[in-house]
């Protein structure tokens, strides 16, 4: 059997007990994911669930005339498709690969008779719901009254949460997308970070230099959704 | 055993909405009662059945926006059914009415035992799921007033009367805009001879003028919904 101690990266499946984690290893399959790739497109019928390790995935709301927001980022603490196990077989956003890299799919159907016939499953994938739930309004209340400078703070360290190395290949057309905004005001927001000496940005590759200024400069939006995360979810373990 | 006019009850089969109003005390909500906030662990879950319950995001313990509502559709609570005890937001009365209510201990027995009502649970789950994604796109993106249009349709569908008892203050607070902009978006939609403002009370006129009004997340919002529910 393939190693299968990369899929073990992503938390979720970290904390699954060992009878679980026995039936999914053979479930799970490994997935590049490319930047900008889309996982789903809202609306459509979803086959897979979506487990990153060291990828991000963001969750957009697509609205009527075609603009978008983030309103959520998934990575190696999560998994992408919960509407699946919520009764519904597609999803109201859409999943846009933001930072490139790997992670693990499973057929949805299994995962909807895991979710009704182990209790360990089920706990785990309702406390992330919650958890999501929390990142969710407080992402739309942040974009209501903090500054684009404070929300592009928060935006990278919730990334930078989930990525191995302080390193994100990044647009700023593509953050703009994200966070809703013009291109004009991200890259004045990026290049006072860089003035302030607390990111380095060249040519789509954006370096954390200093992520106690990035904390200290950010709103509460970041903290409580970080205390919310730590609360509700396993810390990773290894098996 | 009471009645309930409570949608989300009326979806379950008859042996476990029978089950589920045995647990029930009717009671009244009150406008401006707070019935669950961050850190509190949720000691009732309420299924109104008239009136709405509003989900507010706070900032520095202040009402900053509003991220859903909660009537005669839904519950509020929904947490216990995802194992979790508390209600990470601030759970406030806006339109008053009445609601039925369990403690939070029968309740969670009762979803352990009865799996159409954990069905249900998750189907309403997935429909605030929906309401939130789509409400923090639309406030990003749409005016005050298709805004204002949109909640007061909310209200109006869940509250169960024309009128609601709120201020200009408490609306820019639940629309996360300055209270100068409610005023100016309230004028606009009363001129238009689709509600009128008097003292606190506002009375919706005309309900298919206000959707027009409104931006397109609310008829979004209840096509979500009847995808779930039918």
């Amino acid at each position: 059997m393939a190693d299968m101690s990369d899929a073990l990266k992503n938390h979720l499946l970290a904390a699954l007990p060992a009878e679980e984690w026995a039936r999914w290893r053979a479930a799970l399959e490994p997935v590049e994911m490319p930047l900008g790739h889309v996982l789903y497109e809202s609306g459509v019928a979803m086959t897979h669930v979506y487990f990153p390790t060291t990828s991000i995935v963001s969750l957009l709301y697509v609205m009527e005339d075609g603009a978008s927001a983030e309103i959520a980022v998934v990575g190696n603490e999560g998994i992408v498709g919960i509407s699946l196990f919520m009764g519904g077989e597609t999803t109201p956003s859409r999943s846009v690969v933001q930072s490139a890299g790997q992670g693990y799919r499973m057929r949805g159907q299994f995962m909807k008779e895991e979710f009704s016939r182990s209790s360990p499953v089920l706990h785990l994938l309702l406390r992330y719901t919650q958890a999501l739930i929390t990142q969710m309004a407080q992402t739309a209340v942040c974009n209501r009254h903090h500054s684009l400078d404070q929300q592009l703070c928060r935006w990278l360290l919730l990334s930078l949460d989930r990525l191995e190395k302080p390193e994100l290949a990044m647009t700023q057309e593509l953050i703009a997308n994200m966070l809703g905004v013009r291109r004009e005001g991200v890259t004045e927001a990026a290049s006072d970070l860089q003035k302030a000496g607390l990111i380095k940005y060249r040519r789509g590759h954006i370096t954390v230099l200093d992520r106690a200024g990035l904390e200290q400069r950010t709103c509460e939006c970041y903290a409580v959704v970080k205390k919310e995360y730590d609360r509700l979810l396993p810390e990773a373990v290894a098996h | 055993m009471p009645d309930s006019e409570n949608l989300l009850i009326a979806t379950l089969p008859w042996r476990d909405r029978t089950a589920l109003l045995a647990l029930c005390e009717a009671v009244p909500l009150m406008q401006g009662a707070v019935l669950a906030g961050p850190g509190q662990p949720i000691r009732h879950v309420y299924f109104p059945d008239e009136g709405f319950i509003s989900l507010v995001t706070a900032i520095d313990g202040v009402p900053a926006l509003e991220v859903g509502m909660i009537g005669r559709e839904g519950m509020l609570g929904m947490q216990l059914s995802l194992g979790v005890g508390d209600v990470p937001l601030h759970a406030l009365v806006q339109g008053e009415g009445r609601a039925q209510r369990i403690e939070a201990a029968p309740f969670q027995l009762e979803l352990a035992r009865s799996e159409a009502l954990r069905r249900q649970m998750s189907r309403y789950v997935y429909v605030l799921l929906d309401q939130l994604a789509g409400g923090a796109a639309c406030t990003r993106f749409h005016g005050i007033a298709p805004r204002l249009a949109r909640w007061l349709l909310m209200s109006h569908d869940r509250a169960g009367s024309r009128r609601l008892h709120l201020t200009h203050e408490s609306l820019a607070a639940m629309l996360g805009v300055r209270r100068v902009g409610i005023t100016r978006a309230a004028g606009d939609l009363q001129r238009l001879g689709l509600v009128t403002y008097h003292r606190g009370q506002i009375t919706v006129l005309d309900p298919d003028g206000l959707a027009q009004a409104a931006c397109g997340c609310y008829a979004a919002d209840g096509r979500a919904y009847r995808r779930m529910f039918g």
